[in-house]
């Protein structure tokens, strides 16, 4: 006699499962933080997503102190967007940054975000040919504002990431 | 969410596929030492990467894993004698050695030479550390063998125990990565357990319920870093290890064993789960091995004469209701093993990842697979060892750990996360 556990986790009681869609699409913003990181959102934005919206942080002084954003993001058409809106409409923050690229940006968008309660993940990239002074620098700006960092030693994970969180 | 043709890839580990292709690299552990305790001892069944094998010790000690069913007419060697450096099956007294030749065909003349073409399929088995290694990939490529720290302490520092998962190794190796789940499933159990209780770790584990996640590539794997608030504006660090393709170390609390597992594929529904417990500086106390024994800490209770946990699918693994609604458990299931086998076999044999929904917390999850995928392609496209496979990559250890804010935990906790001969392990 099979328990109910036993019976239900069966191989024959999965073709009973629910077939209907189980979750809604969920609206990603992608930012760059920094000119090198353009690159790669450019390339991510060639791909077709589901709801997807690709933007860049303007850019300061990649090494300097001056604060990059004034509280709007600039869409890869070069169209000026004000942040407070788009992070209104997103689920989810994805922040790039290179390492040594220069995020300062990551405290303006990541405020903006925890304002909403908007979860945000923070992306390190290019960190294979970066020192490790500006790997650690690039983390102390994303680290307070992110749920999640990923170091990541190739561009092409940010894809994956993204398909698997069904962006 | 994978699709549908990369999560076939992931957990299909037969003969002939990517993913078996890819356990086959590795030493991989097949049994406990205990199993065969002396020579001439009855053989043992053993299903790896979905092949029915067989497991025996001859006449003078030496360890053979091969084909489990005789080349004459497919019988079971599992009813053989093991005799005079030899496994002879019983129906027609065949006989094996442990490298599968076999060495005699009673009906067929000596000197006919008839014996000498046959073989079984056989793998090596080597003993390390109390348990029996083996490498089914082509022999020509064998690795070194494994250097785990588990392994290389003297014998009274470390136990290990395996289990039988009745799941996809993929999904309980996921569960082996996946620190967020923690404050949850096993909350009732940090304060009471044995093996994890009474340590400052746990204050900071329970105090803070929203961690924040750090996954960083390491040479074999990755490290999965979950960030807590601790006093004076410092972070408390746990920092897992994963060393491809499924060794799994969960960071230490106070001066506990330090504990971790492996999970290898049995067949595509099933899975081996190792357990393993060590201290690298000191030898376990009797009262932490017979709590190991009892169950405690990540090991389970068994059904006697088996390695089959004793709360098991079959008993709705003792669900307890009352002790959920509580608070003892968080899930009504006892004991920290049982917590996770019991709700990774709840999935189904193989979880249809076409339907799940991750969150930006499961990246140690989305990033270990991602490398998993590479590590195949590179490996079946060009033949490149994937990582894991180099013992240098096998010396490494969990940590945990207070740094100050500004710390990147990968270089504050740099030499905690390499095994060293003799050093105390990094804890709080």
């Amino acid at each position: 006699m099979f328990s109910e556990s036993a019976r239900m986790s069966s191989a024959a009681e999965a073709r009973f499962r629910v077939q209907a869609p189980n979750s809604m699409p969920r609206a990603t913003t992608v930012i760059a933080l920094d000119v090198p990181s353009e690159g790669v959102v450019r390339r991510l934005a060639e791909t077709r997503w589901n709801h997807a919206t690709f933007l860049t942080a303007p850019a300061g002084d990649a090494h300097g102190t001056d604060p990059p954003v004034g509280g709007w993001l600039v869409d890869l058409a070069g169209h000026r967007m004000p942040l407070q809106d788009e992070v209104n409409v997103a689920d989810h923050v994805i922040m790039i940054a290179a390492a040594g690229g220069g995020a300062q940006a990551a405290s303006t968008i990541g405020r903006a975000c925890s304002l909403k309660r908007v979860t945000t993940t923070a992306l390190v990239v290019g960190t294979a040919s970066a020192s490790e002074e500006d790997l650690s620098a690039t983390l102390a700006q994303v680290r307070p504002w992110a749920l999640m960092v990923v170091i990541a030693n190739n561009d092409e994970y940010i894809a994956d990431m993204m398909t698997a969180l069904r962006v | 969410m994978l699709r549908k043709e990369q999560n076939d890839l992931l957990t299909q580990t037969g003969p002939g596929t990517a993913m078996g292709q890819l356990f086959r690299s590795y030493w991989i552990p097949a049994l406990l030492a205990e199993e065969l305790p002396e020579n001439e001892c009855p053989p043992v069944r053993v299903k790896l990467l979905s092949e029915r094998l067989l497991a025996f010790r001859d006449s003078n000690g030496r360890y053979g894993l091969i084909d489990e069913f005789c080349a004459h007419r497919g019988v079971s060697l599992w009813f053989g004698r093991n005799e005079e450096c030899g496994l002879r099956c019983p129906y027609h007294g065949w006989k094996y050695d442990v490298s599968g030749q076999c060495i005699d065909v009673p009906s067929e003349p000596e000197e006919s030479g008839f014996s000498r073409k046959i073989k079984l399929t056989s793998y090596p088995l080597v003993e390390r550390g109390g348990v029996l290694w083996t490498c089914m990939g082509d022999p020509d490529k064998q690795p070194p063998l494994p250097e785990w720290e588990f392994i290389t302490v003297p014998p009274p520092q470390t136990f290990t125990s395996k289990r039988l998962q009745e799941s996809n190794w993929l999904q309980a190796m996921e569960g082996g990565i996946d620190s967020s789940h923690v404050p949850f499933l096993h909350r009732g159990d940090l304060n009471s357990d044995p093996l994890f209780k009474d340590n400052k770790g746990n204050q900071y584990t329970l105090g803070d319920s929203r961690p924040v996640f750090e996954v960083v590539e390491s040479p074999g794997g990755l490290y999965i870093a979950a960030r807590r608030n601790a006093e004076g504006g410092h972070y408390y660090w746990r920092i897992t290890q994963w060393v491809m393709p499924s060794f799994t170390m969960i960071p230490p609390r106070g001066n506990h064993p330090v504990h971790g597992h492996f999970w290898i594929p049995s067949d595509d529904d099933n899975c081996w789960a190792w357990s393993f417990d060590y201290h690298p500086i000191r030898e376990l106390a009797q009262a932490e091995l017979a709590a190991m024994r009892e169950g405690k800490g990540i090991h389970v209770r068994y059904v006697p004469g088996t390695y089959r946990a004793f709360a098991n699918k079959d008993n709705d693994y003792l669900m307890d209701r009352a002790a959920q609604k509580a608070g003892r458990t968080f899930s009504g299931v006892e004991g920290i093993g049982m917590q996770d086998a019991s709700l990774q076999e709840s999935m189904g044999p193989i979880v249809d990842r076409t339907k799940e929904n991750l969150v930006s917390t499961d990246n140690g999850i989305i990033m270990a697979r991602h490398r998993l995928l590479r590590a195949v392609k590179a490996l079946v496209d060009k033949g490149v060892p994937p990582p894991g496979v180099d013992p240098t990559h096998q010396k490494v250890r969990s940590a945990a750990i207070v740094l100050p804010p500004d710390q990147p935990f990968k270089d504050g906790a740099r030499d905690a996360l390499i095994a060293r001969p003799a050093v105390a392990p990094t804890s709080v």
